[in-house]
């Protein structure tokens, strides 16, 4: 275990430093079949809150029948070697470890979710007041970490591990002999907005503008889809949590007003449960 | 935001109204308390009388602030992490700075309170020096919050600071003079404020309006010479979801119509109208700290 580095570093701590790990992901798009088999065991394992997630799919289907076609994109935290949650999060409670991981303390966060502001991917989520297990930790910000509990201990993270397809593919780039440097080299990859110059670790094979361009991809926003988006945020009480809950569809003058006055009463609701959880 | 929907990922909006409401609070007190300095530091001395309340009205908004944001935090017992300077918290992280600028200031504007209370002109204008440079460092740095994320698209721009400080200027005078117009119905004639430095004060928030929209104009300028997000954030904004607080509430209310009352000159120094046109100012930045706060993180959902 080395230094851990918490600010703008330039390069990965660890980039070609010989007996040290540096960690990355190659996903091949061509391989995934968008079986959101990664999803599942993730939310699985970690118990992540309703609404949110550490790996999640986008999907576009682009072309008119007969002719189309499903992209499919699985997004996690980009592990990234100058990441933005890290620069700005103001109690060091989120930092790069030597080894490539991007890590979050929980005893240390506050929970002003700055990181999630920061973070250009929408990688980072809030765990909310209620868990499933009452033991998990509560209130502070969450994110994936390559899963470094089993990487430590040898395996590969659970979403490699439960890929169908064999598309996601988990190891050491310090070390040529491994099979992600190998796919690395051998193939083309992009990543996910280089222009935000966060430097992003994991890489993909087959990445195009039908789906890492939302604006390309989206295009045609669905009724139905909004409509299904509207519905959770008005029922779910983790949609309603922190007070920064926006209806879409209710955003005229008087839907403001509303969206304020019950903004301020989950506000206001969950205070004394924040303050003084401890007490009884 | 479609990306979310697909997804099933319904990640929420971080930071919402209570958020923007700090940012307004924050910004009308900075704003009323650069008037409260003009007559004690800059040697403006029609602006004396105001100087005692404006002060005092910085203060108590400024007082509400810690209130909220410790609130809003998921853990409020942990807020001192962020004052546990150099060992514990992250130099580089903007809240840092803020959170050193929100405990310095309101103690700045204490101590001018008080030498402006015993008119104590030195040390008066030495404080006020200070804690007026600490009231623009404290609004200065809720729009480096905001500006320092560079996937936000409006908002990463090297004009959001200005903008926060020009609404600041705004919402801080157009409150001011609803304030003292109110207190100038409880107190006696001697220690009232003529209707005529209420209009005087309303010149000055006019130049501020202007250049607010001349900020603005700058800001959505660049961004239709974007790409795709920029232009349905731009469309949005305008159009869209958040058309009522960023362009009716912000524009229309809070920077249009005040602007057209405060030059037609028959009316300008009338005391309704020009209170008319400082109540508009004040509720209407609210509305740009409303699409400021959450615009942003609604689109930001594509990824």
């Amino acid at each position: 275990m080395g230094e851990r580095v918490y600010g703008f570093n330039g390069v990965s701590p660890s980039a070609g430093k010989p007996g040290r790990k540096r960690y990355a992901m190659v996903i091949d798009l061509r391989r995934c079949t968008g079986c959101n088999a990664c999803t599942a065991s993730c939310k699985t394992a970690y118990d992540v809150p309703l609404g949110e997630s550490r790996i999640w799919l986008m999907e576009a289907e682009v072309g008119e029948f007969p002719n189309t076609k499903r992209n499919v994109l699985p997004r996690l935290c980009n592990q990234c070697d100058q990441p933005s949650c890290i620069r700005n999060c103001p109690t060091k409670a989120t930092f790069k470890h030597p080894d490539g991981f991007v890590l979050q303390r929980y005893n240390r966060c506050i929970g002003c979710r700055t990181c999630m502001v920061a973070c250009p991917y929408n990688a980072r989520h809030f765990l909310p007041e209620h868990r499933r297990d009452p033991r998990n930790p509560r209130n502070v910000a969450d994110k994936c970490d390559f899963c470094i509990v089993r990487v430590t201990r040898g395996l590969a993270p659970i979403c490699v591990d439960s890929c169908t397809g064999g598309a996601m593919i988990f190891g050491d780039m310090n070390d040529p002999e491994s099979e992600v440097s190998r796919v690395f080299l051998e193939n083309k990859t992009f990543t996910l907005r280089p222009e935000q110059g966060n430097a992003p670790q994991v890489f993909y094979i087959g990445l195009n503008e039908q789906i890492a361009d939302p604006e390309f991809a989206f295009h045609h926003r669905s009724a139905q889809l909004h409509a299904r988006y509207n519905t959770f945020k008005r029922n779910s009480e983790v949609g309603g949590e922190m007070a920064g809950n926006i209806i879409d569809t209710d955003m005229g003058f008087f839907g403001l007003v509303r969206q304020a006055l019950r903004n301020y009463k989950t506000f206001f609701k969950d205070a004394p449960h924040k303050i003084f959880r401890g007490l009884f | 935001m479609e990306g979310q929907i697909i997804a099933n990922g319904f990640h929420h909006a971080y930071w919402g109204f209570p958020i923007a409401t700090y940012f307004w609070l924050v910004g009308a007190s900075a704003g009323s308390f650069v008037i409260s300095t003009l007559g004690w530091v800059f040697g403006v001395k029609k602006y004396k009388p105001t100087a005692f309340f404006a002060s005092n009205m910085a203060i108590a908004l400024l007082m509400i602030v810690p209130l909220i944001l410790i609130i809003d935090l998921g853990k409020p017992f942990r807020f001192f992490h962020l004052l546990m300077l150099p060992s514990f918290s992250h130099w580089s992280a903007p809240m840092i700075w803020g959170s050193c600028f929100i405990l310095s200031y309101p103690v700045g504007m204490m101590f001018y309170s008080y030498f402006v209370y015993k008119k104590n002109e030195k040390w008066a204008r030495i404080l006020g020096i200070l804690a007026v440079v600490l009231a623009l460092c404290t609004h200065w740095y809720t729009g480096v919050v905001i500006q320092l994320n560079p996937s936000r698209l409006p908002n990463h721009a090297s004009v959001a600071p200005i903008l926060f400080l020009t609404g600041a200027y705004v919402s801080g005078i157009g409150l001011l003079n609803i304030l003292l117009w109110i207190r100038n119905r409880f107190v006696g004639p001697k220690s009232q404020v003529s209707s005529g430095l209420i209009a005087d004060m309303a010149r000055l928030m006019l130049y501020g309006i202007v250049f607010d929209l001349f900020l603005l104009w700058n800001e959505f300028l660049q961004m239709t010479y974007g790409l795709g997000e920029e232009h349905t954030m731009l469309y949005d904004v305008l159009l869209g979801p958040f058309r009522w607080p960023y362009f009716y509430l912000e524009i229309i209310w809070g920077l249009v119509i005040p602007l057209i009352i405060l030059i037609i000159p028959k009316i300008n120094r009338q005391l309704f109208w020009v209170l008319l046109a400082s109540f508009m100012c004040a509720t209407g930045v609210y509305g740009m700290r409303i699409w400021w706060v959450m615009a942003s993180f609604y689109y930001q959902g594509h990824y």
